[in-house]
C-alpha cells in the first residue's frame, strides 16, 4: 500500500517564477488519479518534484514517507513516464531499457517482457533515432515498467499516441491501478498528468487540479461532478404545456431550441410529471456538466486546449444510462 | 556501485560515437607518428631522424608524440557525462540511480577505464607502427634503390636482419618505458575531462575549453613562467612519462612522476566534485 503526500510543496525558479506554490494533495491507490491544469499549471514540476529530479524550495512531497532521493533502489517502487526524457538517438530501445535494468539489478528477461507489454519487441533491435513519438512514449512506459512498481507517474502519456494507443493506454492503466501489487499486498497508485480533459476523463476516478501553481479542487471526480449543474431536457410536440406543468411543480423550465430544458432538475423529477400530464415524449436526455466546464469553472477558463475537437459545455448522457455520473461512460451526443 | 558501473560501461558501448573516437585515436597515432618519422630532414628520418634511425632515442621520440591521444582522453571523459545531458539520457539516469554524487563516481571510474583502454589502444597501436617502421627499413634493400646502392641483395639481407634485431631491441625497450606513463596519462586525463564537463554540462563547452586550456592556454603559461607550468594538467600528464625528461633534448621543467599523477587526479576529482555540487545539482527539467 503505497502514500503520495505533497505538505506546502513550493518550487520558484530563478527567484522570480513562482511554479508551485503552497501545494498540499494526497494520492490514493486503487484508482487512477487525475493531475489536470492548463499549460504551466505546475503539473510537470510536481511531478518532477515527486521524482527528485527538481529540487523543492519549501515543502516536501514523500513517497510512503520517504523523498524519492531517499528510495534504496526507485526502479522497483516508482516507474515514471515523462515528456522530457531522453533516449540516445544511436542506443537500441533494448539497450536502453538495459541501462535502467541494470541499475535496478534485474534480469534482461524483464526487458524483453516489458518491450512484449508494449508492443515494441520487433523494434527491440532498432536505433531509437528512427523511432515515432509514439513508439518513444511507449518504450518509456516499457522503462517504467521494468521493476513492475506501485506507483506509476505519467506525464501527459498520450501525447504522439494514434487513438488505438491511447484506447490501449487507458484499458492498461486502469487495470494495472486496481490489480495491485500481489507481492506487496496493496493496490497500486498510478498518476496521469494531462490536458486533455475529454481524455481525462476517461481515465481518471480522482481529479487533482492545479491552476497558476495552486491546488484548485482535489477529490473523486464522481463526487465533484455530481456537486456540479444539472439539467434535463426533452423534445415533446406539447411544449408549452410541459413547461407549465413543470413550472407548476416549481422548476424552471423554459424552451430553448426548440427543446423544452430544465435546469438544475434531475430526470427522476421530470419522468413522473410528464406521466401524470400525459405529455408525449420524443426524446428525454439528461445533462451534467463536464470536466471540461467543471475544470473552467475552477481555474477560471484559463487558456486551456480542448482535446479531440470536443468542445461541449454539457455532457449529455441518454436518460437509461443510469442516474449516476460515471466517468467512464463517454460523451455521447456531445455536440448537441 | 557495481551495477552503476555496469550500466555505464554499457552506456558506452551501445553507442557508435565510442567506437568512432577509437578509431580517431588509432588513425591520429599512425599519422603522427609516421608524419615524426617519415617527414623530410633525413632518410627514413624525418624530424626524429636528427638522431639516428633506429636508435633509442630516435624510437623514443617516434613513440613519446603517441601521448597525443589524451587529448582524446579528455573528449571521451567529457562526452560521458555531458552526452548525458545533451540527449537528455540524464532523467532515466537519475531516475534509476537519484543520489547524483554516486552516478557521478560511477562516471569517474568508467573515464578511468576507458581512458586506460585508449591509452592501451594507442600503445598498441605504437608497436604496429614501430614494426612498420623497422620493417620498412629492412625492405629498402629489395627495393630498386638499395639495390643500387651497390650492395647485393644477400649483403643488405644480412645487414637489415642484424639490424632488425637490435632496433626491435631497442624499440621493445623504449616502448615498455613510453607505455605506463601514456597509459595512465591518458586514464587520469579522462577523470579531467569528466571533471570539466560535470562542471561545465554543456558538451561543446566543455571540450572546447578542455582543448583551448591544454593546447593554447597551457602553452603560453608553461613557455612564460615553466614553475606554474608544470603544474598544469598538460605537464603533469608529461611528467608521468618515463622518458619525457630526455626526450627533444628534455628541457622542459617537469615534476616527478607521481607529483604528476597526483595534480591529474586534483584536477578531475576537484572539477568532478565542484560539478556534483553544483552544476548536477541543479534541476533536470
Amino acid at each position: 500500500m503505497a502514500t503520495i503526500q505533497a505538505r506546502g510543496l513550493t518550487k520558484r525558479f530563478g527567484g522570480e517564477v513562482l511554479a508551485v506554490d503552497h501545494l498540499d494533495f494526497d494520492a490514493v491507490p486503487g484508482g487512477v488519479t487525475g493531475f489536470l491544469g492548463p499549460n504551466g499549471a505546475g503539473k510537470t514540476t510536481t511531478l518532477r518534484m515527486l521524482l527528485g529530479l527538481v529540487t523543492p524550495t519549501s515543502g516536501s512531497v514523500l513517497i510512503d514517507g520517504h523523498r524519492y532521493r531517499d528510495l534504496p533502489n526507485p526502479t522497483m517502487r516508482v516507474g515514471a513516464v515523462l515528456e522530457a526524457s531522453g533516449f540516445h538517438p544511436a542506443r537500441t530501445a533494448r539497450n536502453h531499457l538495459k541501462l535502467t535494468a541494470t541499475v535496478a539489478g534485474l534480469p534482461f528477461r524483464r526487458v524483453d517482457e516489458c518491450l512484449d507489454l508494449v508492443g515494441l519487441s520487433e523494434a527491440a533491435d532498432r536505433s531509437v533515432g528512427g523511432f515515432s513519438m509514439g513508439m518513444r512514449q511507449r518504450l518509456e512506459l516499457a522503462r517504467a515498467m521494468l521493476g513492475k512498481p506501485d506507483v506509476l507517474v505519467l506525464d501527459e502519456p498520450a501525447n504522439g499516441l494514434d487513438p488505438q494507443g491511447i484506447a490501449w493506454l487507458r484499458d492498461f492503466l486502469r487495470v494495472y491501478a486496481s490489480e495491485g501489487a500481489s507481492d506487496r499486498g496493496g493496490k497500486r497508485i498510478v498518476i496521469v498528468s494531462s490536458h486533455l480533459l475529454s481524455e481525462a476523463q476517461l481515465i481518471v476516478d480522482d481529479v487533482i487540479v492545479l491552476t497558476g501553481g495552486r491546488l484548485a479542487a482535489q477529490g473523486r471526480l464522481q463526487d465533484l461532478l455530481a456537486g456540479s449543474k444539472r439539467s434535463v431536457r426533452v423534445q415533446t410536440p406539447d411544449a408549452e404545456r410541459l413547461v407549465q406543468a413543470l413550472r407548476a411543480a416549481s422548476l424552471p423550465a423554459v424552451v430553448r431550441d426548440g427543446y423544452v430544458v430544465c435546469d438544475g432538475a434531475t430526470p427522476q423529477a421530470v419522468g413522473p410529471i410528464m406521466v401524470e400530464n400525459r405529455i408525449e415524449v420524443h426524446e428525454m436526455v439528461s445533462s451534467t456538466e463536464s470536466l471540461e466546464s467543471l475544470f473552467f469553472a475552477l481555474t477560471g477558463g484559463e487558456g486551456m486546449q480542448v482535446g479531440h475537437g470536443v468542445a461541449s459545455t454539457g455532457d449529455y448522457r441518454r436518460f437509461d444510462d443510469g442516474p449516476a455520473a460515471s466517468p467512464s461512460v463517454g460523451p455521447i451526443g456531445g455536440q448537441a | 556501485m557495481t551495477r552503476l558501473l555496469g550500466a555505464e560501461i554499457r552506456k558506452l558501448w551501445t553507442i557508435w560515437s565510442t567506437y568512432v573516437l577509437f578509431g580517431i585515436v588509432v588513425v591520429i597515432d599512425l599519422a603522427f607518428g609516421f608524419g615524426l618519422a617519415l617527414a623530410p630532414g633525413g632518410r627514413h628520418g624525418g624530424s626524429a631522424g636528427v638522431v639516428p634511425h633506429g636508435s633509442s632515442q630516435w624510437f623514443i621520440n617516434v613513440f613519446s608524440v603517441l601521448d597525443v591521444s589524451r587529448i582524446l582522453a579528455l573528449v571521451l571523459g567529457a562526452i560521458i557525462i555531458t552526452g548525458e545531458y545533451r540527449h537528455k539520457t540524464v532523467t532515466p539516469t537519475f531516475l534509476a540511480e537519484p543520489r547524483r554524487g554516486r552516478v557521478v563516481t560511477a562516471k569517474l571510474g568508467i573515464s578511468f577505464g576507458s581512458g586506460v583502454v585508449l591509452g592501451a589502444l594507442t600503445m598498441v597501436t605504437g608497436l604496429v607502427l614501430g614494426f612498420v617502421l623497422v620493417a620498412m627499413k629492412v625492405h629498402s634493400c629489395l627495393t630498386p634503390l638499395g639495390v643500387s646502392q651497390g650492395m647485393s641483395q644477400a649483403l643488405c639481407g644480412v645487414r637489415h636482419g642484424v639490424y632488425y634485431v637490435a632496433t626491435t631491441h631497442n624499440m621493445w625497450h623504449d616502448w615498455s618505458r613510453i607505455a605506463p606513463g601514456v597509459v595512465l596519462g591518458t586514464g587520469l586525463f579522462a577523470i579531467y575531462g569528466l571533471g570539466l564537463g560535470a562542471l561545465l554540462k554543456n558538451q561543446i563547452v566543455a571540450i572546447v575549453v578542455g582543448l583551448v586550456f591544454t593546447l593554447v592556454v597551457e602553452a603560453i603559461v608553461g613557455a612564460i613562467w615553466p614553475t606554474i607550468g608544470e603544474y598544469l594538467p598538460g605537464q603533469a600528464a608529461t611528467a608521468l612519462e618515463d622518458a619525457a625528461r630526455t626526450n627533444f633534448g628534455g628541457t622542459t621543467q617537469l615534476l616527478p612522476w607521481w607529483g604528476g599523477a597526483c595534480m591529474l587526479l586534483i584536477y578531475g576529482i576537484a572539477l568532478a566534485f565542484l560539478g556534483t555540487f553544483t552544476t548536477l545539482r541543479s534541476d533536470v527539467t
